[in-house]
């Protein structure tokens, strides 16, 4: 492109040229605008897409589908993990990254309760520990992992903790709740 | 036919370089303070004034206002003079400029680590501050302004019309987003609440960015670049395009900064276009500075402050890429609440601002002290340590912002968050910290050598003011020419440009209600509108008509007003549905019921605290974030939020759903020592708390203001506040005192606690309503639905 001649106006010393506009920044400038338009037009004058919410729900339906395959944890399922050394190993990693801060590492109990003494808050049948695990107790502050942590590992921690069922680790917290029935 | 000498007043301009350099080694200074605290913890030194919370208000204030507002000061007041051939009409107001802006600072300085602040980020200072920034600001426009009057330049060069743009801009700004009721003298609260907080706020902070940091420093390029490379502008019609594109399109884009949040959609769309369309104006911008250099690169090797001033253009460019690219909502989804967009504002803050005024500082010093740069080594150097720093800095946040985001929407293949433990998050990105702590520390490093280096220069040489010789005739002659056929403001209000430009705009303006067909239609009218003008301003020049640009560019009233009338179309466009639209969002649930008057309080001690420098209260609609933190945040649960507390950055979790997550005891812990429940975190302590007492009798009379801000408070509530407010804490204390901590009722832990307990639901110190909004222990992926 050519240099034009300064203008005529020099402000302290400071010349003008004119030169025209480079093409690919006018490219630039006319790309974005029609892009700009055809944004517009597309999420809020023809609606095609169903905005945020819409595509969030869509997303979550489709977790919610991917999910009903889980089987619901039984006492028996429970107790047969805990008999599968992986799966309590996997627990016992999901226990020290989330739950030991509140229960302590060997779960003697810090903030939450003592896991290791046979006494129990909301009963120590395997399904009902899952479901503490799982629904968490609002009320005394127990958070519901189900959804952060998803079912497989709440199952495998819940399996972690059914092994340390009776351990008494040293230095534990005193007893909250109903001994277990055999 | 009389001469008259200028002496132009360079001691002000002197004055505010000395200011800028000094508060922008302690901006800086603070800047690595606040980095290394985040690397490392210990370094908040467990004491509230030093803590990162409180201290990151300071950093952001004195870089901005301090360090770029005195630089752009000694820049408008150097540069101004000489293009006007005019001395500032007043040497007092440039006294009271000076001095009172200086006044700010300090009282910033000191009220900020107190935690005296108002939460809203670059808003920070409280409403005695405000009052003096406006009235500063006020007497910085008539000294401008009156000096434009006084002028002996009949046309404005570009360069002024973006101090034009900055002045106006930035009163409008600074006035909306700061109107709040006040409860003390030191104490108030916004007027707006929520989602009409949110979109104020960052149509206020985006375009602090557009009109502070941005266009006054965009002038100064256009006036020091050619000066220092001694070359003409590239092309004078560039600059009208940039200039009057950037003014328009910028106010727009603010919502960029709420993108996937609450905001309504088309308040996101609209923020989201308008920014991906500035990246021509700007670039346009970046042009001019560039290509004003063609013919001149072989100067860079030997001019310092070219290297400075064209590396600044570069960073500048960089910079006003990556934030369109931001603003695309997916890459937002990804970028947003990370380190990215930290590493995004430091390439502008750094590279742009900080080398443009190390460009400007080393070309001006030595003139306005008749001598030559001490050291053009030193100058050098501090050129390739700001660089690697800058480069340092921005790739560890990239790198630490991607691999966040990336790592908090990680999911299994069975759909469960891959890193369901938050602080997992953080310990991947630490090494980044120190990188980036590094990078910082280098910059300051070459800062402070420029400081050095300027100190040696002026005492070398001797304090010169510039001058200039005008005909002043000129003037009595131009006034016995016959008057025009057409008085000037019609040709003005006539003028082809500004008549296409409104009834394109206004064309386009249906575009927000139409339905398909009508605005194909539309649109085809705009095309055919553009097409028409293209060719009617066409002829017109080839014919040789006057240009209408020129003819504004010697009416500083119509540039003004012109403006002023730019940057309001968008603020009124975005701002006002959105205000009106308070009764529109449904009020319903136990999450819409006002705070309690405990909780109210510890919600002071969270904004006084800061503590949304690192926590948002926000959850996006995605299923990576329900997971993690519960159901999507809903417009209508902000609506007794005076001021918003959505937050920017998530160095920690989102806090929304806090409430009934953990026990108080968690709280309490948590507080005392973070990492005693979160081994890895590096929040600061806050003991403090624990001893400190809230001002009891101050719970009436902050229900009762928020009553003024039509918060449903009953007069009951407002008399029975005291006692309401010593149960729910007493509750507390005895939950806490089962499991043997013992604190004071009325302690700061005890109403910080109310507060994060309510997070997300009701007031928690009556029974909730039946049938309210499940609460986000609540489990299921249900949420969002409106």
């Amino acid at each position: 492109m050519s240099e034009k001649a300064p203008l005529h106006y020099i402000y302290d010393g400071i010349e003008e040229h004119d030169n025209r506009l480079p093409n690919w920044w006018l490219f630039i400038l006319w790309t974005t605008i029609v892009f700009g338009a055809g944004y517009w037009f597309w999420y809020h004058i023809a609606e095609v897409s169903p905005g945020q919410l819409g595509e969030y729900n869509a997303e979550a339906a489709e977790l919610a589908k991917r999910s009903q395959g889980n089987k619901p944890a039984s006492d028996e399922t429970l107790l047969a993990l805990m008999q599968d050394p992986k799966a309590v190993d996997g627990g016992k990693a999901v226990f020290q990254a989330n739950c030991a801060s509140c229960h302590g590492a060997q779960g003697q109990g810090l903030i939450g309760p003592n896991l290791t003494d046979g006494y129990w808050l909301h009963g120590g049948k395997p399904v009902a520990i899952h479901k503490v695990v799982a629904e968490g107790v609002v009320s005394k502050g127990m958070p519901a992992w189900e959804r952060t942590l998803g079912a497989e590992r709440v199952k495998a921690v819940t399996a972690y903790v059914l092994t340390l069922k009776g351990t008494n680790a040293p230095g534990g917290k005193e007893p909250q709740g109903e001994p277990e029935q055999p | 036919m009389q001469q008259q000498r200028i002496i132009y007043d360079d001691t002000t301009v002197r004055r505010f370089i000395m200011a800028s350099v000094v508060f922008g080694i302690v901006g800086m200074a603070v800047g690595a303070l606040v980095a290394s605290q985040l690397a490392w913890w210990q370094a908040n030194l467990g004491i509230p004034y030093t803590t990162y919370s409180r201290l990151r208000p300071l950093h952001t204030n004195a870089v901005i206002f301090a360090f770029v507002g005195n630089m752009m000061f000694a820049g408008v007041y150097y540069s101004t003079q000489r293009l006007l051939k005019a001395r500032m009409a007043s040497d007092l107001l440039s006294k009271i400029h000076f001095w009172g802006w200086q006044l700010i600072i300090v009282a910033a300085a000191i009220t900020l680590p107190l935690g005296i602040t108002t939460s809203k980020e670059y808003a920070e200072l409280e409403w005695p501050i405000d009052l003096a920034i406006t009235l500063i600001w006020v007497v910085f426009a008539i000294n401008f302004f009156w000096t434009l009057k006084k002028r002996n330049e009949k046309n404005l060069y570009v360069a002024i019309w973006f101090y034009i743009a900055t002045i106006v801009t930035v009163a409008v700004l600074h006035i909306v987003n700061s109107l709040a009721l006040p409860l003390s003298g030191l104490k108030s609260y916004s007027v707006y609440a929520g989602v009409q907080d949110a979109l104020v706020q960052w149509w206020y902070g985006h375009n602090a960015v557009a009109f502070f940091l941005t266009t006054p420093i965009l002038g100064i390029m256009y006036y020091f670049l050619p000066k220092a490379a001694e070359r003409p502008v590239y092309s004078y019609r560039l600059s009208i395009i940039h200039f009057w594109a950037l003014v328009f399109i910028y106010i727009w884009a603010g919502p960029h900064h709420l993108l996937y949040t609450a905001l309504p959609d088309w308040a996101q769309s609209l923020g989201m276009i308008f920014s991906v369309m500035l990246w021509a104006p700007s670039w346009g911008g970046m042009l001019n500075g560039l290509l004003t250099l063609k013919g001149a690169w072989y100067k860079l090797r030997e001019d310092p402050v070219l290297k400075f001033l064209i590396a600044g253009v570069t960073f500048y460019g960089m910079a006003t890429f990556e934030g369109p690219l931001l603003s695309i909502k997916s890459v937002s989804a990804l970028g947003h609440y990370t380190d990215w967009i930290v590493g995004h504002v430091h390439g502008g803050a750094l590279g742009w601002n900080g080398f443009m005024a190390a460009g400007m500082f080393y070309w001006l010093v030595p003139r306005l002290y008749g001598t030559k740069l001490h050291s053009t080594k030193a100058a050098d150097a501090h050129f390739w340590l700001g660089t690697v720093g800058i480069l340092l800095y921005i790739v560890s946040m990239w790198i630490s912002g991607i691999n966040q985001g990336l790592m908090w929407r990680a999911t299994n293949p069975d759909g469960t968050l891959l890193y369901p433990n938050f602080v997992e998050t953080l310990l991947a990105i630490r090494p980044m910290y120190i990188v980036r702590f590094v990078g910082g520390t280098m910059y300051l490093v070459g800062f402070i050598m420029m400081a050095w280096n300027l100190w040696k220069t002026a005492v070398a040489g001797k304090a010169v003011d510039g001058e200039t010789t005008v005909v002043v005739e000129e003037k009595a002659a131009e006034a016995g020419v016959a008057p025009a056929p057409v008085p000037g403001w019609v040709q003005v209000v006539t003028g082809r440009p500004l008549v296409f430009a409104i009834a394109i705009l206004a064309a386009t303006m249906f575009l927000g209600w139409a339905k398909p067909v009508r605005a194909l239609v539309l649109m085809g009218a705009i095309i055919a509108m553009g097409e028409f003008a293209w060719i009617v301003t066409r002829r017109e020049r080839e014919a040789g008509k006057p240009s209408w640009f020129g003819l504004i560019e010697g009416r500083p009233l119509a540039f003004t007003v012109l403006t002023l009338i730019a940057i309001l179309i968008g603020g009124v466009a975005e701002l006002l549905p959105t205000i009106m639209i308070k009764q529109a969002v449904p009020a319903h649930g136990a999450a819409q019921q006002p705070y309690s008057p405990l909780e109210l309080q510890g919600r002071d001690l969270y904004v006084r605290e800061g503590c949304y420098t690192c926590h948002s209260q926000m959850i996006r609609p995605f299923v990576a974030e329900t997971q993690r933190y519960g159901d999507v945040s809903r417009a209508e649960e902000f609506i007794y939020d005076h001021p918003f507390q959505w937050g920017s950055k998530r160095t920690g979790p989102d806090l929304h759903r806090l409430g009934g997550k953990y026990p108080n005891l968690w709280h309490y812990t948590h507080m005392m020592d973070p990492r005693a429940t979160s081994p890895g975190s590096n929040m600061p302590p806050y003991p403090w708390l624990a001893e400190n007492r809230i001002q009891v009798k101050e719970a009436p009379k902050k229900l009762a203001l928020m009553q003024k801000l039509g918060v449903p408070y009953t007069n009951a509530d407002v008399d029975s506040a005291e006692d309401r407010q010593k149960a729910q804490a007493e509750a507390i204390t005895a939950d806490l005192a089962t499991q043997g901590v013992k604190v004071a009722w009325d302690s700061e832990m005890v109403a910080l606690i109310a507060y994060l307990q309510r997070l997300g639901r009701g007031p928690q110190d009556v029974p909730a309503t039946p049938g309210g909004p499940p609460t986000a222990a609540v489990t299921g992926s249900q949420g969002g639905s409106r």
